[in-house]
C-alpha cells in the first residue's frame, strides 16, 4: 500500500508539472491558433537560462530572468514569425514551429555539449517524508508553484480586463476586435504566459530527481501533448486534469511494469499516456473539458 | 502529375527498349584482369595490391559520427583524438610507406544520413574507423558487409558482433552485464536468492546488458527485476522506488548519464544503500556537480570495455598525453582512450593487410579475421581473439569507482573476468 | 497540378523532359546521389498520399509513418524467409509489395471509424497516437519484427532479375555498371510515376471532389449526396495504400527495417512536405519530399567545405550545427516568403501572375485541415485572412 500510495504521490506531482507545458500549449492555441510544436524548446531554454545565470546571479534572480527570457522568446516568435505567414492558416503555422523548433534545439543543444548542466535549486536533493512515503522537496515545492500558477491564471482569465478580453478574443476573434481589444496584445499575452509556464516548468523538470539541463528535456514536452489533448485544446483546467492523468497513468504503468508485462509488453509506461488519450477521444471527441466543436453549416 | 499521353507512354517505351539496346551482362574488367577481389586493382607500388581508397601516397579511412545529435559533444573529442591519432602515425612514417588521412563525416544520429554518407564514402575509404551510434550503425553495417568493409567503433552491442567486418573494440555489453553481476556477487557479498536490478535502455544495448545480466543471474543463483526506460525518461524515481519495493541488493544500469544520476539520487533519497553499476557510457565527470554527486559517490561503480582515462597503464597515459597537446581545453572522459585504441586497432589491420600483399577493404577486414591475440598497452584487456564471428573478442572488462579525486571522476578497481562472464555465449 | 488550363503542351513537354532526365540520370550520379534520390522518391509517394488525406480531403494525420512503418514490415516479413529468430513467409517480392499496400490500406480502413469521431487537430493529434502504438508493437512483437534492432528486407525481384548487385552480378548501360542502387532507381522511378499519376486523376475526378466537399462542409456534401463516412474511409484507404507503399520502398532503399526509422520525426516530416510543397498539390508533394529529405542530406554531405566555419568540437559553430540550422531556417523561410508554399510558387512562376492573384483551378483549392473553424476557434490569429499584397 505504501508502494502504491509512492506511486501515486510521484505521478501527480510529475503530473502537475506535465500540466503547466499543457496549460502553455493550450494557453497559445487559443489566443493564436498555433499548434506550438517549439514548445519542448522553450521549457529547455527557460531551464538552460536558469544554469547558465544561477552562479552569478543567484537562483531566483535567474529563475526571474529564465521566465522572462522564455516569455521573450515566445512574444517575438509570434510577432517576428507566425504574424507575417505567407499562408496565414494552422497548418503553416505548426509546421514554422517545427522549423523554429530545430534551430532553437540546435543552438541550445551545442551549447550544452555533453555537460550536465545544474541548476542551484534550493531544494538540492533532499526529500519530505510523508509517514513510510518520501517525495522530493523539488516536488512539493512544483505541486506548490502549479496551485499558485493556476490560481493565478484563473484570476487572470476570470478577473481581468486583461483576461477576459482574451477569453473575448478566443471565444470570436473578428466581434472582440470590433470591440475594442487588441488581438495583437492578447495574442502576445498568450504567448508571454506560455513562455513563462514553460520556463517554470523546465525549472521543475530538470531539478532533483533529474540530474540537471539536458537536451532530451524538449522531449518531455511532448509528453504533455496528451496532457493537453485530452484535456481539452482549449481549456486550462482541462491542462490541470490532463496532466494529473497522464502523470498518474505514467507512474502507475511504470510503478508495475513488472505485473503488466504479460499483457502489454516491456515498455509499456512510454506508450501508454498515448492510448489513454485515443481512448478518451473516442469516448470524448474534444477533450474532458474541451467546448464542444461547432459544426458549421 | 497530368495523364500519361499516348505519346509520352510510347516515348518512354522506346526508351526503355533503348536503354536495353545498351546494356551488357559480361563484366570487362572480370575477363580483362586477373581474378582480383572486386574492384581491386593490382597496379601500384611493389607488391602489394591495392583497392578502395589507397593510392601510393594514402590510405584514405573513414568516419561517420555524430556531431550534431546527441553524442556530439563525445563524438567531437573523438574525432580530435583520432586525427591526433594519425597524425602520430604519420609522422612517424604512415602504414604500408603511405600517408593515412581521415575522411570526417557527420551524420547526426539519423540512420538516412548515415546511409547516404556511407554510400558517398564507401568508393573512396578503404575502411570506416568508426560508425558511431546504435541505429545508424545498425543501418550501415549490413552494407558495409556485403562490400566487405572493416567497420570499427560501432559501440559495444552484442548485435553487431554477426557481422564479419565488424571490429569491436573490448568486451560487449552482455559480457559487462555478466560481470557485473559476479562482482555483485563476489565483490560486493550479494548473497545467493538475493534480487538485483537491472535498469535498461529499450534497444541493442539495454538488451544485451540484460542477456548478459539474466544468464549471471542464473548461474549465480541470485533474481533480476529488469525495469525497461527510454533515453526520453530523465526521472527515475518511478523505477528507483519499484527496486525500492522489490527490495534489490545491488542495481546494474544500461543507460546514459542523466539516468545514473536521476537513478542514484532517487534511490538514496528513498532510503536505498546498495551499490549501483553502470555500464560504459553511463558515467560521465560532470555529473559530479549535479545533486546527486554525494549518492554517487557513495556507492557508484563503473564497468567499461575500455580502460579508464585514469588508469596508468602505457597506452592509455600515450593517449591521455595525446589528447592533451591536441585540445588542452577539451573535456577528458572515456572517449580518449577509446578513439585511441581505435586507431590502433585500425593500424594493427591494416599493417596486417600490408604484409600480406592485400591493401584493399577485403584483406583489413581479413586481416582483422586472423588476429587472435591483439595487444593494445592496457588501453584493451590483452589478447582480443577477433578470430570468432559472433562472439566477444574477450571477456575482460575494467572496474572503476566513482571518484572525486580521480581525473575524469573514475578510479579504477581491478580489471574483471567472472565465471558467468566466461561462460557466456552469443547464440548459446 | 493537374489544373489543364491554357495550353497543355508546354507543360506536357516539360513533363516528358523531366522523366527523360530521370531516366538518364543513373547514368551520371555517384551512389550518394543515388541513394538520396531513393530516399526521396519513397518519400515523394508517402507525402502524396498524405497530401490526399490532408490536402484533398482535409483530414490531418499525423501518423503517416505508422501506416508506412506497417508497409515495410509487411513487406519484409512476407518476402522473408522464416530463421532461427524472425519468421517470414517467403513469398515473391512483388507479392509482398502489393501486401504491403493492401495491409497498410486495410489498417487505415480500420482506422477510419476513429477518424469518422475526430476532426481537424483532434484527429491529427490521435494520429499521433497511432506513431507510438505501432512503435511499441513492433518492437514487442520481436518473432516477427526482430524488435528494436529490425530485420533485413529481401531484395526486390521479378521474373529472375534482381534488384541488387547479384542476378545478374554485371550488368551494365551504356558502359556504366548498373548495381542495386541503379536498378533500384528505376522500380521507384517507375512507382512513383505511377502513384503521382494515379493521384492526379483522383484528385480531379469524382473521388477528389467528393473528398473536397467533405472537407469543405460534411453537412453541404451529406446535402448533395455524398456519402460523408464512406468518402472519409476511401480517402484514408487510398492515403494508407500509398503510406505502404512508401515504407516497402524505404525498406528496399535501407536493406533493413528498424522502428526508429519509423519514428513521430518522420511522420513530422511528411506533414512538412506536403505543407512546404502546398497543401493538396501532387507536385508540390513531390517537390516537399525533395526538399526534406534530400536538403539535410546534401547539406551533411557538403558542409565541411563550408571554409568559414569552426572545426568540430572547438565550441563555434561547426559545419553540422550549421547545416541543420541552414536546414530550420529554410523551412522558416519558405513558409513566409512563399505563398501557397513550393507549387504555388511554381504556379506564379509558370504564369507570370501577380503573386497575390487567386488560384483559379477548377480542382480542390489547398486548404487548411488544421483550420480552428473545426474545432469552434475563431478566426483570430493566423487563421485570419491577411492583405494578399505582398
Amino acid at each position: 500500500m505504501t508502494y502504491f500510495l509512492a506511486q501515486v504521490l510521484n505521478g501527480l506531482s510529475y503530473g502537475l508539472v506535465l500540466s503547466l507545458i499543457a496549460a502553455g500549449f493550450a494557453i497559445v492555441f487559443t489566443s493564436t491558433g498555433v499548434l506550438n510544436f517549439a514548445h519542448g524548446s522553450v521549457v529547455l531554454l527557460g531551464a538552460y537560462l536558469v544554469a547558465v545565470l544561477h552562479p552569478t546571479l543567484g537562483f531566483w534572480p535567474s529563475l526571474l530572468v529564465g521566465m522572462a527570457g522564455s516569455a521573450l522568446v515566445g512574444v517575438a516568435i509570434n510577432a517576428l514569425l507566425v504574424r507575417h505567414l505567407a499562408d496565414q492558416n494552422a497548418g503553416t503555422a505548426a509546421i514554422l514551429m517545427l522549423g523554429v523548433d530545430i534551430v532553437l534545439l540546435t543552438e541550445l543543444t551545442r551549447r550544452i555539449g555533453n555537460q550536465v548542466l545544474t541548476l542551484g535549486a534550493p531544494w538540492g536533493a533532499s526529500v519530505v517524508r510523508f509517514g513510510d512515503v518520501s517525495l522530493p522537496t523539488g516536488r512539493v515545492v512544483a505541486a506548490g508553484v502549479t496551485v499558485v500558477a493556476f490560481a493565478g491564471l484563473w484570476y487572470l482569465f476570470a478577473r481581468t480586463d486583461l483576461g477576459v478580453g482574451m477569453r473575448a478574443a478566443a471565444a470570436d476573434g473578428p466581434t472582440a476586435s470590433l470591440m475594442g481589444i487588441r488581438l495583437t496584445r492578447t495574442a502576445a499575452t498568450g504567448w508571454a504566459l506560455a513562455g513563462v509556464l514553460a520556463a517554470v516548468a523546465g525549472v521543475f523538470l530538470t531539478s532533483f530527481p533529474a540530474p540537471g539541463v539536458a537536451p532530451t528535456v524538449a522531449l518531455s514536452a511532448f509528453a504533455a501533448i496528451p496532457a493537453w489533448v485530452l484535456g481539452g485544446f482549449d481549456s486550462v483546467p482541462g491542462a490541470v486534469v490532463g496532466g494529473l492523468v497522464i502523470g498518474l497513468t505514467s507512474a502507475l504503468v511504470t510503478g508495475y511494469e513488472g505485473d503488466l508485462e504479460r499483457f502489454v509488453g516491456t515498455g509499456f509506461g512510454e506508450v501508454a499516456p498515448y492510448v489513454v488519450m485515443i481512448v478518451v477521444l473516442l469516448v470524448r471527441p474534444s477533450g474532458l473539458l474541451g467546448s464542444k466543436e461547432a459544426v458549421r453549416v | 502529375m497530368t495523364h500519361l499521353p499516348r505519346a509520352r507512354a510510347l516515348t518512354l517505351g522506346a526508351a526503355t527498349a533503348l536503354a536495353l539496346a545498351a546494356c551488357s551482362t559480361t563484366d570487362p574488367n572480370q575477363a580483362g584482369t586477373a581474378a582480383g577481389s572486386g574492384s581491386g586493382s593490382a597496379a601500384g607500388s611493389g607488391e602489394v595490391q591495392t583497392g578502395n581508397g589507397v593510392t601510393d601516397a594514402e590510405i584514405r579511412i573513414g568516419m561517420l559520427t555524430d556531431l550534431s545529435g546527441p553524442f556530439a559533444a563525445g563524438a567531437a573529442v573523438q574525432v580530435t583524438e583520432t586525427k591526433a591519432y594519425w597524425d602520430q602515425v604519420n609522422a612517424a612514417g604512415g602504414v604500408c610507406d603511405r600517408d593515412v588521412a581521415v575522411d570526417v563525416q557527420d551524420h547526426g544520429y539519423d540512420p538516412q544520413k548515415a546511409v547516404t554518407l556511407y554510400r558517398s564514402m564507401a568508393p573512396d575509404v578503404i575502411a570506416l574507423q568508426q560508425v558511431l551510434g546504435g541505429p545508424t550503425s545498425a543501418a550501415v553495417l549490413p552494407l558495409a558487409e556485403q562490400d566487405d568493409v572493416y567497420v570499427g567503433g560501432v559501440g559495444w552491442a552484442g548485435s553487431a558482433l554477426q557481422y564479419a567486418n565488424n571490429q569491436l573494440p573490448g568486451a560487449s555489453y552482455a559480457i559487462e552485464g555478466a560481470n557485473a553481476i559476479d562482482h555483485l556477487v563476489d565483490g560486493l557479498g550479494v548473497a545467493e536468492g538475493a534480487r538485483i536490478g537491472v535498469v535498461y535502455f529499450a534497444g541493442d544495448y539495454g538488451a544485451d546488458v540484460l542477456a548478459g545480466a539474466e544468464h549471471a543471474a542464473e548461474e549465480r543463483g541470485v533474481e533480476i527485476v529488469a525495469q525497461e526506460i527510454t533515453s526520453a525518461t530523465t526521472d527515475l524515481s518511478a523505477q528507483a522506488s519499484a527496486l525500492a519495493q522489490a527490495g534489490v541488493a545491488g542495481v546494474v544500469l544500461g543507460a546514459a548519464p542523466t539516468q545514473l544520476a536521476s537513478l542514484a539520487g532517487s534511490l538514496a533519497s528513498q532510503g536505498v544503500d546498495v551499490p549501483l553499476i553502470g555500464m560504459n557510457p553511463t558515467f560521465n565527470p560532470s555529473l559530479l556537480t549535479t545533486p546527486a554527486r554525494d549518492a554517487l559517490l557513495a556507492n557508484t561503480y563503473s564497468i567499461t570495455s575500455v580502460a579508464p582515462y585514469s588508469s596508468d597503464a602505457e597506452g592509455v597515459k600515450a593517449a591521455n598525453e595525446l589528447y592533451a597537446q591536441a585540445d588542452p581545453d577539451g573535456a577528458l572522459g572515456w572517449e580518449v582512450p577509446l578513439a585511441y585504441v581505435q586507431g590502433e586497432l585500425l593500424k594493427q589491420a591494416l599493417q596486417g593487410a600490408c604484409d600480406s600483399g592485400d591493401l584493399t577493404p577485403e584483406g583489413v577486414v581479413a586481416a582483422l579475421r586472423e588476429s587472435s591475440s591483439v595487444d593494445t598497452q592496457g588501453l584493451l584487456p590483452d589478447g582480443l581473439d577477433y578470430s570468432q564471428v559472433g562472439q566477444s573478442p574477450t571477456t575482460t572488462v575494467y572496474l572503476s569507482k566513482v571518484d572525486a579525486d580521480a581525473p575524469a571522476g573514475l578510479a579504477l578497481v581491478d580489471e574483471l573476468s567472472g565465471p558467468s562472464a566466461e561462460s557466456f555465449s552469443y547464440g548459446g | 497540378m493537374s489544373e489543364l488550363r491554357g495550353n497543355p503542351w508546354p507543360r506536357r513537354v516539360g513533363g516528358l523532359v523531366l522523366v527523360l532526365v530521370a531516366l538518364a540520370l543513373p547514368l551520371a550520379l555517384s551512389d550518394f546521389w543515388l541513394q538520396t534520390g531513393l530516399f526521396v522518391m519513397a518519400a515523394a509517394i508517402g507525402a502524396v498520399g498524405l497530401t490526399l488525406l490532408v490536402g484533398v480531403a482535409g483530414q490531418l494525420s499525423l501518423g503517416h509513418a505508422a501506416f508506412a512503418a506497417i508497409g515495410a514490415y509487411v513487406y519484409a516479413w512476407s518476402t522473408g524467409e522464416a530463421t532461427s529468430t524472425v519468421g517470414g513467409a517467403g513469398l515473391p517480392p512483388l507479392a509482398g509489395l502489393v501486401l504491403a499496400a493492401v495491409v497498410s490500406a486495410l489498417v487505415g480502413a480500420a482506422f477510419s471509424p476513429v477518424a469518422g469521431r475526430l476532426r481537424g487537430i483532434y484527429l491529427g493529434l490521435a494520429t499521433l497516437g497511432l506513431v507510438f502504438v505501432v512503435r511499441h508493437l513492433l518492437v514487442n512483437l520481436d518473432q516477427w519484427t526482430g524488435g528494436f534492432t529490425g530485420r533485413s528486407v529481401e531484395s526486390f525481384a521479378l521474373g529472375g532479375f534482381s534488384f541488387s548487385n547479384s542476378d545478374p552480378d554485371y550488368l551494365a548501360v551504356a558502359g556504366v555498371e548498373f548495381e542495386g542502387l541503379h536498378r533500384l532507381w528505376y522500380l521507384f522511378l517507375v512507382l512513383a510515376l505511377a502513384a503521382c499519376w494515379l493521384a492526379g486523376n483522383l484528385r480531379s475526378g469524382r473521388t477528389g471532389r467528393a473528398w473536397a466537399n467533405v472537407r469543405d462542409s460534411e453537412t453541404a456534401a451529406a446535402a448533395m449526396g455524398i456519402g460523408v463516412a464512406r468518402a472519409k474511409a476511401s480517402v484514408f484507404v487510398v492515403s494508407s495504400a500509398y503510406a505502404g507503399v512508401a515504407g516497402a520502398m524505404l525498406a528496399l532503399a535501407y536493406g533493413r527495417v528498424a522502428p526508429d526509422v519509423f519514428s513521430l520525426t518522420a511522420s513530422v516530416d511528411f506533414l512538412v512536405m506536403i505543407v512546404l510543397g502546398g497543401l493538396g498539390s501532387v507536385g508540390g508533394a513531390v517537390v516537399g519530399a525533395l526538399f526534406v529529405t534530400a536538403l539535410p542530406l546534401v547539406l551533411a554531405e557538403y558542409s565541411g567545405s563550408l571554409p568559414f566555419l569552426a572545426a568540430p568540437g572547438s565550441g563555434g559553430l561547426d559545419p553540422s550545427t550549421a547545416s541543420r540550422i541552414v536546414y530550420g531556417l529554410a523551412i522558416i523561410a519558405v513558409l513566409l516568403f512563399l505563398r501557397g508554399g513550393l507549387a504555388g510558387a511554381a504556379r506564379r512562376l509558370r504564369h507570370g501572375s501577380a503573386p497575390g492573384a487567386p488560384p483559379s483551378a477548377p480542382g480542390p483549392t489547398p486548404h487548411d485541415p488544421l483550420s480552428t473553424h473545426d474545432v469552434g476557434r475563431p478566426a483570430g490569429g493566423p487563421a485570419r485572412s491577411k492583405e494578399t499584397t505582398p
